[in-house]
């Protein structure tokens, strides 16, 4: 059973078609590179495949089931932006997500070591630089094992001795027999699986 | 004949017999000549309260279904609903000026209340016009209809809760206190005015889904990433 | 994890960033005071007048000033924020909850700080038991949040926002502030405070239960 399966689906916000038409399933062991022009559609693909955006026709199904609250937790979204609060320190962004997603603040000390960011955990997330907010966003991911990882421009921000922490998080999330997606201008993802490429909300 | 402008004939039809039975009302011993102005202030006030009703009602059921002729329905009695509301005050106003000798009352806590409606239904129409989105624009202004109706009953039970200046219901359940030919009066443009609602709501709300369609059709919106092209602008130009 | 946990960490996550923040005490509080402040130098130098009128200047204060803290910016998430609370699987009813469970704590501070602001700038005549008016000042509180907390929702990334979130608050705030304002003149004529009361917790009530059912549907984006 894939992770996650799309049909036919299309995504129209207002009068604009944004994906036309899109078939695809993202099994156990998938590292796919998904790839496109500016416009094309990939922030909004990975949107519909966390489940928090129902396509305007067609179908998406997240672990054999109709997106839900328990499929998405399953599920760990890097977005374009960091989801940061900005008058939180990087510690306590961390323990926010640590304590609404039930698991033990001691996992928040592993996370931030793990990214390098100990030395830093007490900067406020809105004085912290772009790299240290991309690194503190992907230390989410160390907090709850997820099956799916979708990574929208993770590597923005981050420096050359950081640049290795996204493909990291995606072997630990394949030895679980995960899968991954991952959204990359700047990077060649050296080490995926397959390539989608998406041109005007379309498959080439 | 399309609906609307039968109800719309049908409308007018009946508000002319209203107002032939409105001359024939007696002067009121302290309004004099302006009592007759009841024959629309009511009217004018019961459609206020009928039209925000129907806006909650329309949104609710679009928040069920999504069926966008439903939004429609909604905005177009919001708007019909802020019409009919000015008028309310405003012949509210003219009847208090010639009544109590003041336009505006402060202590009439049905025509303060009645104004906050009003500014509510500005509002609604307002978050409509800044929401591009019609799916959002639809949810968004179905919750706030659904809210703003909460004033609906406020407006109605304030003179009893808070009884000020302004004359209680005028049809109270035990009998109504006013001469005949002002009950038929009004009772007969309310009818009229209902039948003249249900006109314009119909009206509008077509013009709505036509103006959507055309602008769907207008603009045969490519997808948004047609109108991206590679840059000109390239290292060694 | 239950709903009232999880509203209970949104309003903890809500009250530490006001905390580091200060929007809300440090600058809306300071501004609520301003307005009560310009109010007597705008109007004829009569202490009698200032008396009759500084209780319900409190309240109009407290409304129009105080419907600010349920806008701060320090309140207002991304969506970049609200996604990943959302797939953290937290019901938007129980981040709706806590949202303007923060709020009516704030506007309560809020309160605290405008009402003796006001006794000493409007010197009002004493009513004897007027604090039997502090549950109004509570459920005014909890209404004002609960509305706001929902003007914020329907308006949230719109351009207009910060003009049109407190034209939608403040007319439906009327249901609150007539009661409220009633109160001091049911203690002065011995009425008692139960009916504006019970209106008042009518509104807070019916509002609250609409924000919470469409939490959810306010947060698609299809």
């Amino acid at each position: 059973m894939p992770h996650i399966e799309i049909t036919d689906a299309s995504v129209r916000i207002g009068r604009v078609p944004i994906l036309s038409d899109l078939t695809l399933a993202l099994r156990s062991g998938d590292v796919a590179w998904l790839r496109g022009p500016n416009g094309a559609g990939k922030s909004t693909l990975l949107r519909m495949m966390a489940g928090l955006m129902r396509p305007t026709d067609g179908q998406v199904s997240m672990f054999g089931a109709a997106p839900g609250p328990a499929a998405r937790k399953r599920v760990g979204l890097v977005a374009h932006h960091p989801a940061l609060y900005e008058d939180l320190t990087l510690d306590e962004n961390l323990q926010l997500v640590a304590e609404l997603a039930g698991v033990p603040k001691t996992r928040v000390d592993e996370a931030l070591e793990a990214v390098g960011l100990s030395g830093a955990r007490s900067r406020r997330a809105g004085e912290a630089s772009e790299g240290m907010r991309r690194r503190a966003d992907l230390a989410r991911l160390l907090l709850v094992d997820h099956d799916v990882l979708l990574l929208d421009e993770a590597h923005s921000g981050l420096d050359r001795e950081a640049g290795g922490l996204v493909e990291a998080l995606v072997e630990r999330c394949i030895r679980r027999q995960g899968a991954c997606v991952i959204v990359s201008h700047a990077t060649d993802i050296t080490f995926a699986s397959c390539t989608i490429e998406l041109n005007e909300g379309r498959l080439k | 004949m399309k609906p609307r402008y039968a109800l719309l004939g049908l409308a007018t039809i009946g508000m002319v017999y209203g107002f032939s039975w409105a001359s024939r009302m007696p002067g009121d011993a302290v309004q004099g000549e302006s009592a007759r102005i009841i024959s629309v202030h009511v009217p004018t006030a019961w459609l206020a309260f009928l039209a925000f009703g129907m806006t909650a009602v329309f949104g609710i059921a679009w928040l069920v279904t999504k069926r966008a002729k439903l939004d429609h329905l909604a905005a177009a009695s919001a708007e019909v609903g802020v019409l009919f509301t000015g008028l309310a005050l405003v012949t509210g106003m003219i009847w208090g000026k010639a009544t109590w000798g003041i336009a505006w009352d402060w202590g009439d806590a049905r025509l303060a209340s009645t104004a906050m409606m009003f500014f509510v239904y500005l509002g609604y129409l307002a978050l409509r016009r800044a929401t591009p989105d019609p799916v959002q624009r639809a949810r968004r202004s179905a919750v706030l209809g659904a809210v703003g109706a909460l004033q609906v009953p406020l407006v109605y039970f304030s003179v009893n809760i808070w009884r000020t200046l302004h004359q209680t219901q005028s049809v109270r359940p035990d009998g109504a206190s006013l001469p005949t030919e002002t009950l038929i009066s009004m009772l007969v443009n309310l009818a009229a005015f209902t039948v003249l609602y249900l006109g314009l709501l119909l009206w509008r709300a077509d013009q709505l889904r036509v103006e959507e369609a055309r602008l769907a059709q207008t603009h045969l919106t490519p997808n948004a990433g047609a109108a991206v092209v590679p840059p000109k602008l390239q290292p060694g130009s | 994890m239950t709903f009232r946990k999880q509203a209970m960490i949104i309003l903890r996550r809500d009250l530490r960033i006001e905390g580091r923040s200060g929007e809300a005490m440090f600058i809306t509080v300071p501004f609520g005071l301003v307005a009560l402040f310009l109010i007597p130098l705008a109007l004829p130098l009569n202490t009698e007048l200032l008396s009759t009128i500084g209780p319900g200047m409190f309240w109009v204060v407290t409304l129009l000033f105080g419907m600010f803290i349920t806008f701060r910016q320090s309140a207002a998430e991304s969506s970049a924020q609200k996604e990943q609370l959302r797939m953290l699987g937290v019901d938007p009813a129980a981040r709706f909850t806590g949202r303007a469970a923060a709020s009516a704590m704030l506007l309560l501070v809020f309160e605290l700080i405008v009402a003796p602001a006001m006794i000493v700038l409007f010197a009002p005549a004493a009513v004897p038991g007027w604090l039997a008016v502090t549950p109004l000042a509570i459920l005014a509180a909890a209404g004002l949040a609960v509305i706001g907390t929902l003007a914020a929702d329907l308006t949230a990334s719109l351009r207009t926002r910060s003009a049109l979130a407190p034209l939608l608050v403040a007319p439906l705030s009327v249901p609150l502030l007539v009661p409220a304002a009633q109160g001091l003149e049911s203690i002065r004529t011995k009425n008692g405070i139960l009916i504006p009361a019970l209106f008042m917790v009518a509104v807070v009530l019916a509002v609250a239960v609409i924000g919470v059912v469409t939490a959810q549907p306010l947060e698609e984006t299809t």
